[in-house]
């Protein structure tokens, strides 16, 4: 790209590079946000971007196994976890990808450029990238993709994502290879969101509602077998668009094959261990379990990476006792926070503020962290109008191990400051079923690569003062909603972060959330499989998977 | 017997019944919500509702019932004003067409304002083409069309101002169309017609997943109720016959030992020594494309664990009965007859004291089938018992239903086995 076509951000990024405000990294990201390529934003930075280094040759052919749930799939865009992306990911692909530096990359995209107001984005479009059926990858398929995406009978998580900037009538199809999106207000996570893991690109000339039926993507694999509950086979197909190191088509494997061993991680544990299964799909398992589990192995690599996830303890500040700050202060003050993380999960994380940034965001602002005070949160109970102690319910899912473990510190740790609280636990599927209703709970939060991203999503009101769906507090502030519109359109990384220290005050001053850690994620498989590399949303990727003989 | 039998027969039948409406009230009156289940917590409020539209899941209880019970093809034939015929891709994939009045099949499916048919030649041949003179209007102006979509669904369309919206049409772009899609009757068979219908859960039809669980099942209960039952029943007896020597108690004590530790501790207790240290078995059970029986390196920890669960229960039962049964007037007066000592334990004993263990053991085999859940989980084997839990959780109605109804199939199948066993072992139980 010419530089004469790069968005003016990109020149104050620099300068804020050259001055040292911002890192080298930091300066990537932001400059592949609005358009740069990465390459050649390395470049500007001074840095050669390294290709992926190989000791000695890869090797072709073989097959992987691993044990994942295999579940329900008809429409890529109503695909509403991980699990099931992570096996339709390698036959249909994003526009964009976003690596495990938070650094987003053009991927069935070209480029992209934003305009200087952040409300034009163009995107184009990779050329001669075929689908497995033989039909070309055009503006058609990303158009009709996203029409899929926001369409209400679809169902998609993309619509709750989207809906607040994009309406169907905002895309535009410029040519075969070039469409724009006219949003309704600045967003700059529109990378990012293309990397949401519903946001799979479908053929739009035979797409009929089920993938499986049509399984047509432009991934490097194709669909032999799904069956839901057992298992799915997928094999390699020969005329991907990617190349290898090479020279020829990826992917390396003949063929990648996916066996449901249930939810429960004993049996996945034995099974990698004698080698019956390579990897585990990570995304619905207790990560530290696995973690303390195989660490030891000789025969099993487990690679960690910290991540912007978060279980977040939600106050429903229209229910009482929520309602009022102080109450909602006083339980966030008996979060003994080292030993939460230590405890809860093996000390492996990063120990969190109750602001919903966390350390590795690009805009996060140093903030203190709360020490654990339970003279104090008496004290404010006292004021709220307890002054002989509170007893609350805490609704947690039985399934993450960390919240059950979270939730009976604070119940300890809570005693003092005359808080009892009742653990309610259930079945995680249970939670999920009213995890904005609940006075009191533990929510997973998954990995977003910008703080935005979040704060847009769960601590908002719409136009009419109703809160978004995902805010699951009910929680909004007119200063933060403000002070948030404004960083969206804000691409000075400096002035955003100064921006994000006012957040993130009023967030922990009189917000809605406590977040105590961040947690560590981990990849897992045999020492022969290489080049499965560790991601923190947990997606798995085999175009360039090989195995050592 | 054969008056028993048919009698037996109906009383099946009527459980059948009774279950199936139990199963449907249950899954209805218990927590959740099927549309977040399946699409996730984050939908919006009208994703929502449209989804419970498009399943038909917005009808009333009995109204489900009905359609699960004796399927709803008929109605949208009714609706509809076509046969319907239902044929399986050569991908093997069900699906639902209409037979139109030259014998060709169609379906329906909307693009703008027009009305697109999809045929279906006899050789699979698809061909489209625009069918707007199917339309009906109405008094105030709308048209409206029954017809069948792709996703096997009767579907109402409705044309009308009310209904303007941007739509994308391939090929063409954004339209301003005033047609949209308003009432759904998703089309099955029904149970009683051999169709147990769609799951929630995988959104494909249940029979394909249930079949190969419920194989996977027979095969584990198999060969464990293959094992235990002789080595049980043989040591029980043995027991019982010297009630209180150091045999009887050496037999037992460890019975009631492993009767008493929960499967799951057994369990894991066995990956670790049998597979972790010693690297004797697999630790899981991880067929992949093989059925169970070609991998029984793989079997053995599962059947192990519940052999020595059920060994001790059968062997107490059938020790108790025995002891019991040495004790009676009638043993005692075969002895006095001077019978051969093993003639008067087989031939009067034994066959007294098995109906206590066979009642027992009948009944297990039943949670062998379904209620080992635990076992399951531990070892990661695809049975039909974790099946039937997830779907439990998940308000699949169609997939509990029909692992319902397997389970009384087994239940009365199996207390007819017992109470024909029972006639073997006493000659005066007669059933008329």
């Amino acid at each position: 790209m010419s530089q004469k076509h790069m968005h003016p951000g990109v020149f104050d990024l620099k300068s804020q590079l050259d001055t040292g405000k911002i890192s080298r990294r930091e300066f990537i990201r932001y400059a592949a946000l609005l358009g740069v390529s990465v390459t050649a934003a390395s470049q500007m930075a001074g840095l050669t971007w390294p290709g992926r280094a190989f000791a000695g040759s890869v090797k072709r052919g073989g097959s992987v196994k691993v044990s994942a749930p295999i579940e329900r799939v008809t429409h890529p865009s109503q695909i509403s976890w991980i699990a099931p992306s992570n096996q339709i990911r390698q036959v249909a692909e994003y526009l964009t990808y976003t690596d495990a530096d938070n650094v987003t990359h053009p991927y069935l995209l070209k480029n992209w450029e934003a305009s200087d107001d952040l409300l034009t984005w163009t995107l184009n479009l990779r050329q001669g990238v075929l689908f497995n059926n033989g039909d070309e990858f055009t503006s058609d398929d990303v158009v009709f993709t996203m029409n899929q995406w926001l369409d209400k009978d679809v169902g998609s998580s993309m619509l709750g994502l989207m809906k607040s900037y994009l309406d169907p009538t905002d895309i535009e199809k410029v040519g075969k290879y070039q469409v724009k999106l006219h949003l309704k207000r600045a967003e700059i996570a529109i990378p990012e969101h293309l990397f949401h893991y519903p946001a799979l690109v479908m053929n739009s000339r035979t797409f009929e509602g089920d993938f499986i039926k049509q399984p047509h993507g432009t991934g490097p694999f194709t669909v032999e077998m799904f069956r839901e509950g057992e298992r799915c086979v997928l094999k390699a197909r020969k005329d991907y668009w990617k190349k290898g190191v090479d020279g020829k088509s990826l992917p390396y494997l003949d063929s990648v094959q996916f066996i449901n061993l249930g939810t429960e991680l004993a049996p996945q544990i034995a099974a990698l261990q004698s080698g019956d299964v390579d990897s585990m799909d990570m995304s619905d398992l207790p990560g530290p379990q696995a973690f303390k589990a195989l660490k030891d192995n000789p025969e099993v690599k487990v690679m960690g990476i910290p991540t912007n996830s978060a279980r977040v303890l939600r106050m429903r500040v229209d229910v009482k006792p929520w309602d009022d700050n102080r109450v909602r202060q006083a339980i966030k003050l008996c979060q003994h926070r080292e030993k939460i993380l230590g405890l809860a999960y093996y000390g492996e994380g990063l120990i969190g503020q109750d602001v919903h940034v966390s350390p590795m965001h690009p805009e996060y602002c140093e903030i203190d962290t709360p020490k654990y005070d339970p003279e104090r949160a008496r004290q404010l109970l006292k004021e709220a109008g307890y002054p002989d102690g509170l007893e609350v319910d805490l609704n947690v899912g039985s399934g993450w191990n960390e919240i059950v473990r979270y939730a009976e510190i604070l119940k300890e740790d809570a005693k003092p400051a005359g808080l009892t609280v009742n653990i309610k636990t259930m079945p995680n599927s249970q939670y999920w079923e009213k995890w904005t209703e609940v006075g009191l709970g533990v929510t997973v939060w998954a990995h977003r690569p910008l703080g935005t991203m979040v704060l847009n999503l769960a601590y908002i009101a719409d136009d009419e003062g109703k809160p978004v769906p995902w805010n699951e507090t009910n929680w909004s502030d007119k200063e933060f909603g403000e002070l948030l519109e404004q960083a969206n359109g804000t691409l000075d990384i400096e002035k955003r972060r100064q921006i994000f220290c006012k957040l993130e005050k009023i967030q922990q001053d009189r917000g809605s959330i406590g977040i105590p850690f961040w947690i560590n994620q981990w990849m897992i498989c045999r020492k022969r499989v290489e080049n499965l590399n560790a991601h923190p949303t947990m997606y798995m990727y085999f175009d360039d998977v090989w195995l050592k003989s | 017997m054969a008056k028993f039998i048919i009698r037996r027969f109906f009383l099946m039948i009527l459980t059948m019944l009774l279950v199936s409406m139990a199963v449907f009230l249950i899954t209805e009156a218990s927590p959740g919500n099927v549309a977040r289940n399946v699409l996730g917590g984050f939908i919006t409020p009208e994703q929502e509702k449209s989804f419970l539209n498009q399943m038909g899941l917005d009808e009333p209880i009995l109204v489900r019932y009905l359609y699960w019970l004796v399927g709803s093809d008929w109605r949208a034939e009714r609706k509809i004003g076509l046969d319907l015929e239902r044929v399986t891709s050569k991908e093997g994939f069900q699906e639902w067409w209409a037979v139109k009045e030259d014998g060709s099949l169609v379906r329906w499916k909307m693009q703008g304002e027009d009305l697109i048919a999809t045929e279906r030649g006899p050789q699979g041949k698809i061909s489209t083409h625009t069918d707007n003179e199917r339309w009906t209007t109405n008094e105030q102006g709308e048209s409206f069309f029954w017809g069948i979509n792709d996703q096997n669904q009767a579907v109402k369309w409705e044309k009308g101002k009310k209904k303007e919206a941007w739509r994308f049409v391939q090929g063409t772009g954004w339209m301003k169309s005033s047609g949209a899609p308003t009432e759904y009757i998703p089309i099955k068979k029904g149970f009683v017609r051999g169709d147990p219908g769609i799951s929630l859960r995988t959104g494909r039809p249940v029979s394909k997943s249930l079949g190969v669980r419920l194989r996977n099942s027979l095969v584990l209960a198999g060969s464990a109720f293959v094992i235990i039952m002789p080595i049980a029943l043989f040591l029980g007896i043995v027991a019982g016959l010297k009630e209180g020597s150091l045999l009887d108690r050496g037999l037992s004590i460890p019975g009631m030992m492993f009767s008493v530790i929960p499967e799951f501790v057994t369990g894991i207790f066995l990956i670790l020594i049998l597979s972790q240290w010693l690297g004797l078995v697999p630790g899981a059970t991880v067929f992949g494309e093989k059925a169970p029986w070609t991998r029984p390196d793989m079997l053995v920890l599962p059947v192990l664990t519940l052999a020595l669960i059920e060994l001790g229960y059968i062997l107490r039962i059938t020790r108790a009965s025995m002891a019991e049964v040495m004790q009676h007037s009638f043993v005692r007066t075969a002895f006095l007859k001077g019978l051969p000592y093993w003639q008067v334990i087989f031939k009067h004993a034994v066959r007294n004291a098995l109906i206590a263990p066979i009642t027992v053991i009948m009944l297990h085999i039943n949670w062998m089938m379904s209620g080992i859940v635990i076992v399951e989980v531990v070892f990661g084997y695809p049975g039909l018992g974790k099946y039937l839990l997830d779907s439990a959780l998940y308000k699949d109605v169609a997939a509990l239903e029909a692992g319902a109804m397997i389970m009384v199939l087994i239940a009365v199948g199996t207390q007819l086995i017992a109470d024909i066993v029972y006639t073997f072992l006493n000659p005066r139980i007669r059933y008329t």
